[in-house]
């Protein structure tokens, strides 16, 4: 799937979720969103997106969390999803941008043999999360996406969904300033700050 | 005569003071009377992730969305997180409060050899990410919690206490 096309699917249906980004997802998910609520983890925490969104989600039960995460983020940090099997909150969407590279420093491979909605059900993803009803699942189509979609910003998770993506759209230059402006400007939105 | 170590039970009643949310742990040593006495402390949600870089970026999130987490984390532990804690805490000023147990502090004040290596780095390293931090190390010290605690609101910085010995019973 082309990444933008799953972007634009998104957006078009985002109403007040939390959506957390990082890496090349970073580039790309404000060409067509420029929501109060888009936080940009770009250098916060190799791996640690999904990490940052379980706390936003345990934090804020009453919406959504989304997290666009990469395969090799994933793989920095893999015990993560032992704990988003344990602990994953109902509201926790982590959508699973599978290119299976390190696309941002130039694209060097990832191993090729694995299986990350294996990895995610070995940790206990499916029927776990904090409350048993975990949901992990691969997509390979847009159109089942677009359906799907729905279910995932309506029903309890945590989902986990792996995504295989490429891009072919050109990708804006990196940003990674103003690391405590972008926590500031995501709290006011929350109507935690001024 | 001071009892050296921390009241496991009076440590939950000072965090409970503070209004502490959540805490995360990852069981250690030293912190293992403690980890059991969060778990029986309802005001408290206890998270215990699989590594501590995970501990401080969840941590993160949960100030961020208005919660107030505890990251309860052995030095060992701060060491393999530095770059959650530059990234979550330090560069974008998130006030984490951190308690950090101490470990080959007991050995080396009791002037054990050779000294854990683990000792010898744990202040510096905070220093060097100017992380403030206060010596925990028995239950007379406990008021060091709300120093700590109103530091970390009062410059949005983290910050932490050291324990230097086994929490006790």
């Amino acid at each position: 799937m082309e990444r933008m096309d799953l972007f634009r699917t998104v957006a078009t249906r985002r109403t007040d979720e939390i959506v957390v980004m990082t890496m090349t997802a970073t580039l790309q998910w404000p060409l067509v969103s420029q929501h109060e609520l888009d936080f940009d983890f770009l250098a916060f925490g190799m791996g640690h997106a999904s990490d940052f969104g379980m706390g936003l989600a345990l934090a804020r039960p009453e919406r959504k969390v989304i997290v666009w995460k990469g395969d090799g983020g994933l793989l920095m940090s893999l015990g993560s999803l032992v704990t988003l099997g344990r602990y994953g909150p109902e509201n926790l969407v982590v959508f699973l941008l599978e290119n299976r590279s390190y696309e941002l420093t130039g694209g060097q491979p990832l191993p090729p043999r694995a299986d990350f909605v294996a990895l995610a059900l070995a940790a206990g993803v499916e029927g776990g999360g904090a409350t048993g009803r975990g949901v992990v699942e691969r997509i390979d189509q847009l159109e089942v996406f677009a359906v799907r979609l729905p279910s995932f910003l309506t029903e309890p998770g945590p989902h986990f969904v792996v995504l295989p993506v490429h891009t072919t759209e050109p990708l804006p230059p990196v940003n990674h300033t103003d690391h405590a402006g972008r926590i500031r400007r995501l709290r006011a939105g929350l109507g935690l700050e001024d | 005569m001071t009892t050296l170590g921390v009241s496991a039970g009076a440590m939950v009643d000072a965090l409970c003071e503070l209004g502490f949310t959540h805490a995360l742990i990852i069981p250690d040593s030293e912190s293992r009377l403690l980890f059991e006495a969060l778990h029986t402390e309802p005001a408290i949600r206890v998270i215990s992730p699989m590594r501590e870089g995970e501990s401080i970026a969840i941590a993160a999130g949960l100030w961020t969305g208005g919660a107030a987490p505890v990251l309860i984390i052995q030095n060992t532990g701060l060491m393999e997180a530095g770059d959650a804690l530059r990234g979550c805490g330090v560069g974008p000023k998130v006030p984490l409060r951190l308690v950090v147990g101490w470990r080959g502090y007991a050995g080396a004040a009791a002037g054990h050899c050779p000294i854990d290596s683990a000792f010898t780095y744990t202040e510096p390293l905070l220093e060097a990410w100017g992380v403030p931090a206060w010596h925990l190390m028995s239950d007379a010290d406990l008021p060091v919690l709300a120093e700590m605690d109103r530091t970390a609101a009062r410059t949005s910085h983290p910050a932490a206490v050291l324990t230097g010995y086994a929490f006790r019973s």
